[in-house]
């Protein structure tokens, strides 16, 4: 009578056990991110700054910066050169990229009709960064760097089936099956993803996702979102990459995709994107920060969709409306 | 994926544009560089000088660097802070940045430009410059930094020269008790550019009164030498290149945003770099009005925390109504769309002055305006020969007879340079030696 209920009395031990642990767990994520696991003063041991890599890497910046700024000065003349023979003529070419001039520039208020909701999610992104987010970060940028390239070769190397996807929803087959050979070399030569050989081989090709297959389609970005984790975005970004994720789901490379080692290469992921990313909430100190990023992140998004539909005239903005509305 | 690069961007323009902080220059400056003609070539038109002040040192001009310097961040909360506002949450704690050495050696502080904090690019600069030759360094945000205004003003209401910088004397103090004991200090020097430089100056000089800290060398990089006249020189160049009121910034806006948009929609741009179209901002800057503009609106963006912070905490009521103070998750919207069109005269006239006519016995608004210069401690620039300052004969904050009172009270103790507007030659070659030399007292040159 008794043997059986042995197991079951340490079912129910490892249960409570489980239970606290992870009570546990929560308890210290408040405790910390509500303050008061802070001491006075903290010393945070930062990865160290490389000063000689960094002016190294800007001195190539610039030098890159300058030649396309040389390259567009050019080109800007010989499409003057090209508008004015085509007036004269009498005839415009299809393929002329129409310039947009001040008039069509959306407005400075970016559209934003769940700021409450938005500014609290950004306030606990900027707790839940403080306190968890970047101390792991942190850590993990101590690994050695081939390591940590490794790492995102890898995620990258995830990506670019949906990238193909996505190039060809865009109407960019060729492009597509460059994302196609990047991932087929990258898997096999490259050991899983972890080397990047394809870009050795001239085979380099950016990713793409839904949200810029939708742009295309001509979709506007929508309201400002913030969304948890993961920061600043809008409608349009965060249903993109719903369906970027529900593509790898659907796909479930070597079953990555599903159970236990999701979450970990999930977290891991994350934890890669944090520490390849300098951005530091209220590093601004400025109470304004929300707004400021904001600004800055829908006019980012209207730029690069001006750039998608550079051969289709500018539609002109109602200047009654907020950017994105 | 896109958030996080997204997120980059949006740091680096943050940056981009603004000469206090000096962000890696986005184009090397076209040509070369023409040097200044004989005799200070002070005036707000100076092309070289605008170019200068907006795209900071070429980087292939910058001194040697170490290939890694040590970081530690340190937040500390000071027990003479005013009590936090709820829109400053995220500010309860001072932050400066430290980076010790293995072996025994002095410590330089540096001090922030105007409305920076304390890891700025110039900052991390002249870091990696001081730790290679030796110093442990400490960098500080300014005290108009809304950090400190939060977390170690004792007023709240920043601008003033002395207060400020009793107030950074007293975190400095905290600082320096609170280093890890293996740290050991052998001297303390003290560094600053910009309005950082002119903190530097009185943050010595109320050490020497003090006695309790003893700082050794200081040296003032580009400092104003009138506060309020450099702020008025400020505003005046927004006047001038941006015109008053919201509607000139949004014509900016406008026009940026469209010559932007074209650098990508040109025919064989193919992909565009998440993180590559903001910080091609400053490379669609043209004429020196644009210039100008970019420089007076960074320096409008700093005013604008420094407005809210003062209005906030000295109840004057111009953008915020102290009975209904803004809580955590209002918009602040309307607020930033007044305060953009607000000069600094409207927040010396309408939240200093109020402020410190009330808190400081028998002063008068002649006196305040007074209190802001280097004058304050000009017998000890004078006499001590620890104090240098490095300057540029173009820098757009100074005008001919503030830099003549420079030479007059330093003497030899000042390196003046032909070019380089405000910072603009920060971090290169010259600037750095001459630094080094100062801070070893190895400074001697010919007056």
């Amino acid at each position: 009578m008794s043997a059986p209920r042995r197991p079951a009395s340490a079912l129910a031990a490892s249960a409570v056990a489980a239970n606290a642990v992870a009570a546990t767990v929560v308890l210290i994520a408040i405790a910390t991110l509500s303050g008061c696991a802070l001491e006075n003063p903290s010393i945070r041991r930062l990865p160290p700054d490389t000063p000689a890599a960094d002016n190294q890497a800007a001195i190539q910046r610039a030098d890159e910066r300058a030649a396309t700024a040389r390259q567009a000065a050019e080109r800007e003349a010989a499409q003057a050169a090209q508008a004015r023979q085509a007036a004269q003529a009498g005839s415009e070419s299809p393929d002329a990229v129409i310039p947009l001039t001040a008039a069509d520039a959306p407005s400075m208020y970016s559209y934003d009709p769940w700021a409450r909701l938005n500014r609290s999610i950004y306030r606990f992104n900027a707790r839940f960064d403080a306190a968890i987010f970047l101390p792991v970060a942190d850590t993990y940028d101590r690994l050695p760097p081939p390591l940590r390239h490794g790492v995102r070769n890898f995620f990258s190397n995830l990506y670019e089936p949906n990238s193909a996807l996505n190039y060809l929803l865009q109407w960019r087959p060729a492009t597509g099956l460059r994302s196609v050979g990047r991932f087929v070399v990258n898997t096999t030569l490259g050991i899983g993803g972890l080397f990047d050989v394809a870009a050795h081989l001239r085979l380099a090709n950016p990713l793409t996702g839904f949200s810029v297959t939708l742009a295309r389609w001509g979709l506007h970005p929508g309201p400002y979102l913030v969304i948890p984790l993961l920061g600043p975005s809008t409608l349009r970004d965060g249903v993109g990459q719903l369906a970027d994720y529900g593509v790898s789901y659907g796909i479930n490379l070597a079953d990555l995709y599903r159970g236990y080692q999701s979450w970990a290469l999930g977290t891991l992921n994350a934890v890669n994107q944090r520490a390849g990313n300098n951005f530091r909430y209220y590093s601004s100190g400025s109470p304004f920060e929300y707004e400021t990023i904001r600004f800055l992140y829908v006019h980012r998004e209207l730029i690069e969709d001006a750039a998608l539909h550079a051969r289709s005239p500018p539609r002109p903005p109602d200047p009654g409306k907020a950017a994105g509305e | 994926m896109k958030n996080t690069t997204a997120l980059i961007a949006c740091s680096a323009w943050l940056w981009c544009c603004s000469p206090a902080s000096g962000e890696t220059p986005a184009v090397p400056a076209p040509g070369p560089v023409p040097v200044a003609a004989p005799g200070p070539a002070t005036g707000l038109a100076d092309s070289a000088a605008l170019r200068a002040t907006v795209y900071g040192t070429p980087p292939r001009d910058i001194a040697p660097l170490p290939a890694s310097v040590p970081l530690q961040q340190i937040d500390i909360a000071l027990p003479w802070a005013r009590p936090v506002p709820a829109v400053f949450w995220f500010d309860r704690r001072l932050r400066v940045w430290f980076s010790a050495q293995h072996k025994p050696a002095p410590l330089a502080v540096v001090i922030s430009g105007t409305g920076s904090d304390g890891n700025t690019a110039n900052l991390a600069l002249l870091r990696a410059v001081l730790y290679r030759d030796g110093y442990h360094v400490l960098t500080m945000p300014s005290p108009t930094f809304p950090d400190f205004i939060v977390a170690a003003s004792s007023t709240g209401v920043a601008g003033d020269l002395l207060q400020d910088s009793r107030d950074l004397y007293s975190a400095l103090r905290q600082i320096v008790a609170h280093l890890p004991h293996r740290v050991r200090i052998t001297d303390i020097d003290i560094l600053g550019y910009s309005l950082g430089g002119a903190n530097a100056a009185v943050v010595k000089s109320i050490a020497a009164a003090d006695g309790a800290l003893r700082i050794h060398r200081a040296v003032m990089i580009n400092p104003p030498v009138s506060l309020f006249a450099s702020m008025e020189r400020l505003d005046q160049l927004f006047a001038q290149s941006i015109g008053s009121g919201d509607a000139g910034v949004e014509r900016l806006y406008a026009k940026l945003y469209a010559r932007l948009a074209n650098v990508y929609r040109t025919p064989d741009q193919i992909a565009v770099g998440d993180s590559e179209v903001l910080a091609a901002a400053t490379t669609v800057l043209r004429s020196d009005q644009e210039f100008a503009a970019a420089i007076a609106l960074n320096f409008r963006i700093a005013l604008m925390n420094v407005f809210f912070a003062g209005d906030l905490y000295a109840g004057t009521g111009v953008v915020i109504d102290p009975r209904h103070p803004p809580r955590v998750g209002d918009s602040l919207e309307e607020i930033t769309r007044e305060l953009r069109s607000k000069p600094f005269s409207e927040y010396f006239s309408r939240v200093f002055a109020p402020y410190y006519l009330a808190h400081r016995p028998g002063s008068t608004l002649q006196s305040l305006q007074a209190d802001n210069r280097l004058d304050i401690i000009g017998a000890q620039l004078a006499r001590d020969p620890d104090y240098y300052v490095q300057t540029n004969s173009d820098d757009l904050i100074l005008n001919p007879p503030e830099l003549a009172w420079l030479r007059s009270t330093l003497g030899s103790r000042i390196a003046m340079y032909d070019h380089g507007g405000h910072l603009g030659n920060l971090g290169d070659r010259q600037q750095v030696s001459d630094m080094l030399a100062m801070l070893a007292g190895r400074w001697n040159q010919a007056p």
